[in-house]
């Protein structure tokens, strides 16, 4: 065990928690002068659980979902329903989070059960459209629900958490969502989903259970929705339908696409800084400029989006990147006997599991482009 | 993937360098010698119509009240942000605005996200006077003041209106997922005498424009309530023109207000009698309604005038003569009042029978929960086609 | 009487979302792509008709300008956003294509202000049958939705440029071996797919005289779940399904109790038809090869 242990492997959780860390403690010691900033962290915490839970749908299983915020509604107003019955007993407390996290997560995850026995039958684009409508009924059944279940139209009041503490939550989710992802994905099990993923077909001849796993993916993947759902009730006063239309799962597509298909340190970072993008444009383009907040979020969405993947422009992008740039810090840093160990590693024959080398085949031949999720029969 | 992780870490120290960056801004020191009103609004979105009437008549009434010398000589300003009708964009926004300086605030235009401001606002004591979003919960707290009439109120006096008439069978038409359609309908519904056959018709916001089945579901009635917006009434009369019989009477609330101007649709085409019980009209020909209409209409055009912007305006002098009211019984107001200070003094003056007279109505007063007191009148729009 | 009256209505709303659901196939079908953008187009549309109307005062010419400027805007657009994409993954299309909703919304917004415009186009009035009154414009939406449904068969069934969009369907490597320049046949879809959505965009505000920025979205989702309905690529389907949802919408309108409803009912029916039938009612049954 010990002599397995790399660093690199646990880069993320590292990162996490070192940012929840220092988050708590700014927050503890009050160092945050607005409490925008608290706010600002909840809806990215919340984002990057979207985010990294649509990603194994999306980009480990290959599957397209449309209906994601489907799962966290059901969460937001399943958690917030068992919040507002709590209160009166337990008040607006840390087990009453804690069991309305429990129940929105297993409902959403049963709702994932049910979403994901259609996608048995249905790939691709006919499934996409079938979790957008799942969606939408979702939203449509809340909506219309009456004044005293689920508040209907006005939304449901929830008891809004603590706003210094329900970050650290979200962090901690974040980290649990990461742990039971990622050693999925490290397992014999991420091995079978992802060869669904590149070709269905030859991952049943080869004895593994398609069903099964397409079952399990939706229903972790709609689990963490959920959770996410539930801190979204926590994190506001009222909990309403209107937020979980299509457009927000879109909006959660959109992160895990542009955070590159089956990384999950692509989704976390994307999620982070389109959330961040969000904010910043709300708090900025007030008054007469609020207009321009979706022009130039989707100029810069469609611009991140051609230059990312457009295969026009491998060459400018081979030239032009983040990485190239830090390549070149990087370069100056490392010492000659370093360097040699890299060099190395490129005659090594990967034997380990490593979520963003091996498991997605196309990372190997060209870092730069995302895989695709076509099925391999499909052409 | 040693690259990876440290672009990882790269995007993650940004991040932090952003958050602190954030923490540095000092918002007490952001007087800079104004009152500052926030207003949270759909300015951009499918309600984006209602946002931008209120911004620009709060802007418009703040233009001519510093003109005027200001509020007992302090500018005030408007702090218009976007929430799109979105009640998670709420929180950003009023925090947004705490940091910059927001001692008073309009709340939101629109119900759902008013909800949210509504708690926001009573954690932190700030005072609000909203000048459209009429749910029965809105003025839940102690600082919070509507301009518009609640709901349910209005509901109920429909309701009586209707009662009064001596109707058999009328037909409602109205919105199910919206909460003000929604909020008039149940309340009207139990205010209603039992003797009265109801025909209802639905739409919902994903079809807001084709309402052929809902026309031919009320067709035989006379008298049909439309708890809606202008905008979708207009449709509405529009496609039932010739279905509907030449004497049917169309009764709406407020939010019928703004149909007469309502660009390209010319209400003499409709064969039918239309009215409206509400606190303007935005065809008005005298008083300060007509002074509003002809200043607003010469600044910002007439497509977005309608009752939210008349309220608005109301809200805006309304919050300075409660201010200058207070400075009248010895209370200290300026640019760097707090929120809370000031909350406290302006529930005391609209607690203490302040009585203010503006283009929705001549003898405003607020009840002791926050509820408007102002005369609804029942205006006739358009009489029937002989 | 009922019955028959709410069947009119639902023809008539279904008209226009098979109008919409031809524009979704055509594209889907050929570049195979969800073009998101594509309920969008109709609100440009609707706008240049209220433009030119404003203008010349003629309806017509309206529609025509409405026709030629979507197409202009649809091949710029597949030009500068889809293109460049084209070999790239399917998702990365699907993101742009969101990107230019939100632009193309927010653009008329910034023209054309917050508040909904109203554009008075043809009050051609009623026809009676017996007691049944039918407005002439259900009549003429469901006419020409048909009459371009025909053209569109025909044209992809016997002209050579209709065959080569098949080809470029089923195959576009092998179709451009056989000298087919698929990326102009692309761009002919798009250029007709635009012009349908402008046609789309006639016929809404001829039933119902509203224009705002954000009016083509829901038709547009309505319209892709027609199509996918019928069988997403296949014409007739997309005209079935798009009828078939206006039917769907208008019953349950009718009906009280589940009429506020109506939106998830349309995408239950829509589930429950994928489940039966996996690749919608005319949709051909790929088979899947290794």
């Amino acid at each position: 065990m010990k002599k397995n242990f790399k660093i690199k492997h646990y880069i993320n959780y590292i990162v996490v928690a070192a940012l929840g860390i220092l988050f708590t403690v700014m927050a503890l010691t009050d160092s945050f002068a607005s409490p925008l900033a608290l706010i600002q962290l909840e809806k990215i915490v919340i984002a990057v659980l979207l985010a990294v839970s649509l990603s194994v749908v999306v980009g480990f299983l290959g599957e397209l979902s449309l209906g994601h915020a489907g799962f966290m509604c059901v969460g937001a107003y399943l958690g917030g329903k068992v919040s507002v019955l709590l209160e009166p007993v337990l008040g607006n407390s840390f087990p009453t989070l804690l069991i309305s996290m429990a129940v929105g997560g297993v409902v959403a995850a049963a709702f994932g059960v049910i979403i994901g026995l259609p996608a048995l039958r249905l790939r691709g684009d006919y499934l996409a459209i079938v979790t957008l409508a799942f969606g939408e009924i979702v939203r449509s059944i809340f909506m219309n629900s009456s004044r005293e279940t689920f508040g209907g139209s006005l939304g449901l009041a929830t008891p809004r958490f603590d706003k210094k503490y329900l970050f650290m939550v979200g962090f901690v989710m974040v980290l649990i969502c990461l742990a039971v992802i990622q050693n999925m994905m490290k397992s014999k099990h991420g091995r079978a989903i992802t060869s669904i993923r590149d070709s269905e077909i030859a991952a049943r001849a080869t004895g593994i259970n398609v069903t099964k796993y397409k079952l399990i993916v939706f229903t972790v993947s709609s689990f963490f929705a959920g959770i996410a759902g539930v801190l979204y009730s926590f994190s506001n006063n009222n909990v309403q339908s209107t937020n979980f239309s299509y457009n927000y799962s879109i909006e959660i597509l959109v992160m895990v696409v542009l955070g590159g298909m089956g990384s999950i340190n692509g989704s976390i970072i994307a999620a982070t800084l389109i959330t961040f993008l969000d904010i910043k444009l709300q708090t900025i383009l007030t008054g007469n400029l609020a207009v321009l907040q979706d022009f130039i979020y989707a100029i810069v969405l469609i611009l991140i989006v051609i230059y990312n993947n457009a295969p026009g422009l491998k060459n400018f992008r081979e030239k032009y990147n983040l990485q190239s740039l830090i390549n070149k810090i990087a370069k100056g840093m490392q010492n000659p006997a370093k360097r040699r160990d890299d060099e190395a590693k490129w005659h090594r024959v990967p034997t380990k599991i490593e979520i963003d080398e091996v498991l997605s085949t196309k990372i190997q031949r060209d870092p730069t482009t995302s895989i695709k999720p076509d099925k391999g029969g499909n052409d | 993937m040693s690259k990876k992780i440290i672009a990882l870490v790269l995007a993650m120290l940004m991040v932090v360098s952003i958050f602190a960056a954030c923490g540095s801004k000092d918002p007490a020191t952001d007087g800079e010698g104004t009152i500052k009103i926030g207003l949270s609004g759909p300015l951009t979105g499918a309600a984006a119509v209602y946002g931008v009437a209120v911004k620009n008549a709060a802007e418009m009434a703040a233009e001519e009240i510093n003109a005027d010398g200001g509020m007992n000589g302090i500018n005030i300003e408007i702090l218009a942000t976007d929430d799109a009708h979105d009640p998670a964009k709420v929180s950003t926004n009023y925090y947004n605005m705490v940091g910059e300086g927001m001692q008073v605030s309009l709340g939101c235009v629109t119900s759902n996200p008013c909800l949210e401001f509504c708690k926001l606002s009573a954690e932190d004591n700030v005072f609000f006077l909203t000048p459209s979003a009429s749910n029965d919960d809105v003025p839940a707290a102690d600082n919070a003041y509507q301009m518009c009439f609640a709901d349910g109120n209005q509901g109920g006096v429909a309701a009586n209106t209707v009662n009064n008439l001596g109707l058999t069978k009328i037909g409602i038409f109205y919105k199910s997922d919206d909460s003000y359609s929604n909020g008039i309908y149940e309340q009207f519904k139990a205010n209603l005498n039992e003797g009265i056959e109801t025909v209802e018709a639905v739409f919902t916001s994903a079809n807001e424009t084709d309402f052929s089945t809902q026309i031919s579901s009320l067709k035989d009635c006379e008298f049909i309530f439309m708890p809606i917006y202008y905008t979708p009434a207009s449709l509405f009369m529009t496609q039932a023109k010739d279905t509907m019989a030449a004497n049917t009477v169309y009764f709406g609330c407020d939010g019928f207000d703004g149909i007469e101007s309502a660009e390209g649709f010319d209400i003499t085409t409709i064969p039918q009698k239309v009215t409206m019980l509400s606190h303007f009209n935005s065809k008005a020909t005298e008083g300060m309604a007509a002074d509003f209409i002809a200043k607003y209409t010469d600044k910002y055009g007439a497509d977005t005038l309608n009752q939210f912007g008349a309220s608005a305006y109301d809200c805006v002098y309304a919050l300075v003569a409660a201010m200058e009211k207070a400075i009248e019984n010895g209370k200290t107001v300026d640019a760097s009042t707090s929120a809370s200070d000031l909350c406290d003094i302006l529930k005391e003056v609209f607690q203490g029978g302040f009585t203010f007279a503006g283009v929705t109505g001549e003898s405003i007063t607020w009840d002791e929960s926050g509820y408007v007191a102002k005369d609804a009148i029942q205006y006739v729009i358009k009489e029937a086609n002989a | 009487m009922e019955i028959l009256e709410t069947l009119i209505n639902g023809l008539s709303i279904g008209g226009t979302y098979a109008m919409i659901a031809l524009g979704y196939t055509m594209v889907y079908g050929i570049a195979k792509m969800l073009n998101f953008a594509h309920g969008d187009v109709i609100m440009v549309g609707g706008y240049t008709i209220y433009v030119v109307m404003a203008q010349t005062g003629y309806p017509l010419i309206g529609l025509a300008a409405a026709i030629l400027f979507c197409m202009i805007l649809g091949v710029t657009v597949e030009k500068l956003a889809y293109k460049p994409l084209r070999g790239a993954s399917p998702l990365a299309v699907l993101i742009t294509a969101i990107g230019v909703s939100y632009l193309l919304q927010s653009t008329a917004q910034m023209i054309f202000g917050s508040s909904p415009k109203m554009v008075t186009l043809l009050d051609l009035g009623n026809v009676k049958l017996g007691s049944l009154k039918i407005q002439w414009n259900v009549i003429i939406t469901l006419i020409a939705s048909f009459v371009i449904m025909l053209i569109l068969t025909l044209f992809v069934k016997y002209t050579r440029t209709g065959r080569a969009m098949v080809a470029v369907s089923e195959d576009k490597g092998a179709a451009q071996l056989m000298g087919i320049n698929s990326n102009a046949i692309i761009t002919l879809t798009f250029a007709i797919g635009s012009a349908l959505a402008a046609c789309a965009g006639f016929f809404m505000l001829m039933k119902s005289p509203s224009l705002s920025n954000t009016m083509g979205a829901m038709p547009g989702i309505k319209a892709f779940t027609a199509a996918v309905i019928g069988g997403i690529g296949s014409i007739p389907g997309a005209m079935l399904g798009g009828i078939l949802i206006g039917i769907v919408e208008a019953v349950s309108y009718k009906i009280t109790v589940i009429a506020p409803y109506t939106d998830a009912i349309e995408f239950l029916i829509l589930i429950i038809i994928l489940l039966v039938k996996p690749s919608g009612i005319l949709g051909k049954k790929r088979r899947e090869k290794v």
